[in-house]
């Protein structure tokens, strides 16, 4: 290799790679630009009102929160999610039969929440439902807890 | 007088079409035109070799482009005003109504001519060499009319689309890794709400039709480029007859088996070179040819103008659909994507990752590599028996899963024959 050669591999070298770390670069700030920083969107944990709101027997259904309040005698407090594990869609409860039903492709959750039929991967999510200190049922939809999970008032 | 025959000579600066040489300045000296060849081979612009599926999907393409533009002066992206402006200009605007209906039919259209243009193209064996990168190119044409639909589904803001893309871009989360990232993306939340609606007006009215240009354009080079259209099936005869060589005079050494004759008129290259570099051609094609005005051109007009009547006379007498307001608290039962991806919902419905990410990223794949994996040379039907055959059940696979998810899927997804009228549905 002589000089003339030399220089030549290291210049073209030294350009290429400065051209795909450019290119690397601003294709990454891209992506990022693409991902919005703030989100503009209903907070994860909210407050849903006082217990007496809710009745006894069937759920209630928050439409703007996408979860069933179920209250029971018994048993206190639980918050269901009502999107559907498979692909979003809204499931909807049947009093007639105590389960959930998918209206996209047909999946089928029990009272629990576990599958029982259909496509869904896995069991509709129960969110922690908590006491606020105004007396106020507080969900947080960021904690998942097991469908045994209950609040007592 | 004078000055008119001046000024129209300043523009077209040929010479009259009753001349050959006119006929070939027409295509030469016209930066719109010469896409084309001078001559083209008559056989090969038979309808019955292409079925001018192609030119179809483009006109259909160019019917989008223009009443899009005219529809996006009264639409406005936000989920407050969508809405409404749909409504406006279903009744309030002048011509809306037809110019939205046009804008609905000629995307319906256009997803059937170019999936039937690919049919197409298989069934007459036209992405073989030295067509190979163009049935690539085609096949991300058609994964763009497909993203051009399904983003411009969202934007009516109606019941239809918002569950539509709910369910289209949960599909998307479930590829492994990025899948959730990519759906943010798209999105802009984690839900279809405001951020998703003017992201999907932004691919749909800028980054995927200037991408579709673009390609398009590849497209037709490398249709001129690889020697015009395919010869017709019919036209193939012995095993060594396909003549056609492309690339430099350096690798074209077959060239000299074939009779070509000196006094053709070839394309601009050739006649700087002096012979012919891109294509050789038989005496029996050579008698083939003619100049393509007005025989191409005709019959090019004659496509665009049915085409442009078609979707006229429907948008007259059927109306686009438009649900009530997108409500993303109630889920419609059933609630189904756009037909041509019902197919698609019905694997979902079976396995969201299977049907929604394996099976559709397995066909594109296995689309994009038919012609390297293809390594029969013939294009003779009877030569290819087995690969028609998988082909066949490829396309009828598809249309059978479409015809199910779209006629026998009933509330809740549950099978339901069509001639069984489900009152009220669940619930
Ligand atoms: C937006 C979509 C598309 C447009 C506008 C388009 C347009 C065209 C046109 C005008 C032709 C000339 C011949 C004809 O009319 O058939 C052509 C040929 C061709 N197209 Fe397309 N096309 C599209 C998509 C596709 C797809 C999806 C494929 C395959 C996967 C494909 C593969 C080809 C090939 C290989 C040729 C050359 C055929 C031959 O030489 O006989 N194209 N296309
Ligand atoms: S989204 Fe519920 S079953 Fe598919």
């Amino acid at each position: 290799m002589n000089r003339r050669e030399f220089f030549k591999i290291s210049w073209g070298t030294v350009g290429l790679a400065a051209l795909v770390s450019g290119v690397g670069v601003s294709l990454a700030a891209v992506i990022r630009f693409l991902m919005p920083s703030v989100f503009y969107e209903p907070p994860q944990s909210f407050k849903i009102g006082e217990p007496g709101d809710f009745p006894f027997g069937p759920p209630t259904f928050l439409v703007d929160e996408k979860i069933f309040v179920f209250r029971d005698r018994e048993k206190g407090f639980a918050v269901a999610s009502a999107v559907c594990t498979h692909l979003g869609c809204t499931v909807a409860h049947f009093s007639s039969d105590q389960r959930f039903h998918c209206p996209c492709h047909g999946s089928v959750f029990a009272a629990d929440g576990s599958v029982q039929h259909g496509p869904a991967p896995r069991a509709l999510d129960w969110f922690e439902v908590t006491m606020a200190r105004d007396g106020k049922l507080l969900v947080n939809k960021d904690k998942v807890v097991p469908p045994n999970y209950r609040l007592m008032v | 007088m004078n000055l008119i025959r001046e000024i129209w000579q300043s523009i077209v600066r040929r010479d009259p079409l009753s001349t050959d040489k006119g006929k070939s300045e027409l295509v030469f000296l016209n930066v719109w035109l010469h896409i084309h060849p001078a001559k083209v081979k008559k056989e090969n612009m038979k309808f019955r070799h292409t079925f001018y599926l192609g030119f179809i999907t483009f006109f259909l393409f160019l019917i989008l482009l223009t009443t899009g533009i005219a529809l996006m002066v009264y639409y406005r992206p936000y989920p407050a005003q969508a809405y409404q402006d749909m409504k406006d200009l279903q009744f309030a605007v002048f011509m809306g109504t037809f110019l939205r209906n046009m804008h609905r039919w000629a995307a319906h259209g256009m997803v059937i001519c170019v999936f039937l243009h690919m049919c197409r193209v298989f069934y007459t064996g036209s992405y073989k060499k030295p067509r190979q990168f163009n049935w690539v190119i085609g096949v991300l044409l058609l994964l763009l009319t497909l993203s051009l639909s399904f983003t411009g589904y969202l934007l009516p803001w109606d019941q239809l689309a918002y569950w539509a893309i709910t369910v289209g871009t949960n599909i998307g989360s479930y590829a492994p890794l990025i899948g959730g990232q990519l759906r943010e993306l798209l999105l802009g939340g984690h839900s279809v709400g405001e951020g998703a609606l003017i992201r999907f007006y932004v691919l749909h009215v800028a980054v995927l039709p200037a991408a579709m240009i673009l390609l398009t354009i590849v497209h037709f080079w490398r249709v001129r480029k690889d020697g015009g259209l395919s010869r017709p099936v019919w036209k193939l005869k012995g095993k060594k007859e396909e003549l056609v060589v492309i690339g430099a005079p350096a690798v074209a050494v077959p060239m000299q088996a074939s009779a070509t004759s000196k006094d053709k008129t070839y394309g601009l290259m050739e006649v700087v070179s002096g012979k012919p570099i891109f294509e050789t051609v038989t005496p029996e094609e050579e008698e083939d040819t003619v100049f393509s005005y007005p025989y191409a051109f005709v019959r090019e007009a004659v496509v665009l103008m049915a085409t442009v009547t078609t979707i006229m006379t429907m948008s007259l007498f059927l109306n686009a659909p438009l649900e009530e307001l997108a409500n993303p608290a109630r889920t419609p039962n059933p609630a189904k994507a756009p037909w041509y991806f019902l197919g698609l919902q019905e694997l979902v419905s079976h396995s969201a990752f299977l049907g929604g990410v394996v099976a559709p990223a397995l066909m594109v794949l296995a689309l994009l590599a038919i012609p390297y994996l293809d390594r029969n040379p013939s294009r003779r039907p009877g030569d290819r028996k087995l690969i028609l055959w998988l082909f066949t059940i490829f396309v009828v696979a598809n249309l059978a899963l479409i015809i199910v998810g779209t006629f026998f899927r009933g509330p809740g997804w549950a099978l339901v024959p069509p001639w069984v009228h489900v009152v009220g549905g669940a619930e």
